[in-house]
């Protein structure tokens, strides 16, 4: 009993490491690699290295990583809220991951239909990658959100499922739906084509400019100190005491609050553009029809 | 170290990232989704199991108490029965009990008067004897002569007779 409950503990440790070494490790890495700079710099992720590609070489920047290392730290926290879940007492943490589960199911419930129940995992999976990888900002390092390729590659998987579930019913009907008021048909398809890109540049823009507007912010905070405190003797004159307290706000805003905004709002009109394209009335149509 | 531009749009880049999202839906749905629900399933389960332990207890102590309140009733009822007959059987054992001595007195009586008769005829006997003996004896000093003894009792006798 007792060797078992020090395993048992072992293997939560091994969780917890698996949960917090990847962002060490990309805190590491940031700190080995990040160029010294003066003044205003605003610049896309770090490159690595490139690897030779067909059609375009691949560049693996800092958001890849830090995107990968975000996804390992998920897969860490799953096992460890449901470590032991199943065997023995319900701990803390099988109530937290049970409450996650439930609001998550009763998010895709409120929003969807009946017949996308099991579309839970992948509104999960959206908001988790979407809410820790603007987080990881506060931890100083680049946000895989604020690159656009990223945030690009999950909406063209949403614009897939809404092109799937609204051909699901036959091309005649996935035609038709272009065409309500027929002289619209070429506005229709526009703002069909719109959609994942407006989805992915809505977000990657609010991170982007959330952090170019504390960057602004604390350059020129830095600049005003810097005149107004001048006259102080020796290294005081250099402390930048105006950055104390205003960057704080703003990052509690930008990186925690709109961070977490925009995964929800991703996540949001993931599912009602697919429970958009195959309602109900469809699916209980071609159900009969099925029959 | 170069960076790249603030938008640059890479295909890889973007096919990774989809990817990306696409494993972690599976890994989110095998390790959270997964564990959770099954355990939701096997907690509904044992609830299920816990209702229907708790109905069959129900309903299996309601026959036990209609079978104990049967046979409460029953015993109730024989209980007054072995009673009654019990007082009945006592009744009329006391009576029995009562008529026997009541025979017996009667016969101790019945020999006490005979004894008592018997007695007075014994000592009536006796006394006619003594009567006769004393009378013989007087009569024979009186007479001075021996008296035939039997011709004197009969005498006596017819007297004794004629006294009665």
């Amino acid at each position: 009993m007792k060797s078992e409950s020090r395993r048992f503990r072992a293997v939560d440790i091994l969780y917890i490491l698996m949960m917090i070494l990847p962002l060490v490790f990309c805190i590491v890495l940031k700190v080995l690699t990040k160029p010294l700079s003066e003044g205003i710099d605003i610049s896309g992720a770090l490159v690595y290295f490139t690897i030779k590609m067909p059609i375009q070489d691949l560049p693996v920047t800092e958001s890849q990583v830090n995107s990968l290392m975000v996804m390992i730290s998920i897969l860490g926290l799953c096992l460890y809220l449901t470590h032991g879940m199943g065997k023995g007492q319900l701990k803390t943490r099988h109530h937290i991951a049970e409450f996650l589960v439930g609001k998550a199911d009763g998010l895709v419930k409120s929003n969807m239909d009946e017949h996308f129940r099991n579309f839970g995992p992948f509104i999960t999976a959206i908001l988790a990658l979407s809410a820790f990888s603007s987080l990881i900002s506060l931890l100083g390092l680049y946000p895989p959100t604020s690159d656009v390729n990223i945030v690009g590659g999950w909406a063209i998987v949403v614009f897939v499922l809404i092109t799937y579930y609204k051909a699901i019913c036959g091309p005649v009907q996935y035609i038709k739906s272009f065409c309500d008021p027929v002289l619209l048909a070429p506005l229709n398809i526009i703002s069909e084509v719109a959609t994942p890109i407006s989805m992915a540049f809505r977000h990657y823009g609010n991170v982007l400019s959330g952090a170019v507007i504390s960057v602004l912010v604390a350059t020129g905070l830095q600049g005003l100190s810097k005149m107004i405190f001048s006259f102080l003797p020796g290294f005081l004159g250099n402390i930048p005491f105006l950055q104390i307290g205003l960057p704080a706000i703003l990052s509690i805003y930008f990186d925690v609050f709109s961070g977490l905004l925009q995964a929800y709002i991703f996540a949001m009109l993931t599912m009602l553009y697919i429970s958009g394209g195959f309602p109900a009335e469809l699916f209980n149509k071609k159900k009969i029809k099925k029959i | 170290m170069q960076s790249l531009d603030v938008i640059s749009i890479n295909l890889w880049q973007i096919i990774i990232s989809l990817l990306n999202l696409l494993i972690l839906c599976l890994i989110i749905k095998k390790f959270l989704y997964k564990p959770v629900k099954n355990m939701l399933s096997k907690r509904e389960a044992e609830l299920n199991e816990m209702y229907n332990t708790a109905n069959d207890s129900i309903k299996r102590a309601e026959s036990d108490e209609a079978y104990w309140k049967e046979k409460r009733e029953s015993a109730q009822a024989e209980a007054e029965e072995i009673i009654e007959e019990a007082t009945s059987s006592a009744k009329m054992r006391g009576e029995k009990i009562v008529a026997e001595a009541k025979d017996k007195a009667e016969g101790i009586l019945k020999r006490a008067q005979n004894d008592a008769e018997l007695e007075m005829e014994k000592a009536q006997d006796t006394i006619k004897r003594e009567i006769i003996d004393v009378s013989s004896a007087l009569a024979e000093k009186m007479l001075g002569r021996e008296i035939n003894i039997e011709d004197h009792r009969n005498m006596i006798d017819s007297v004794i007779e004629d006294i009665k």
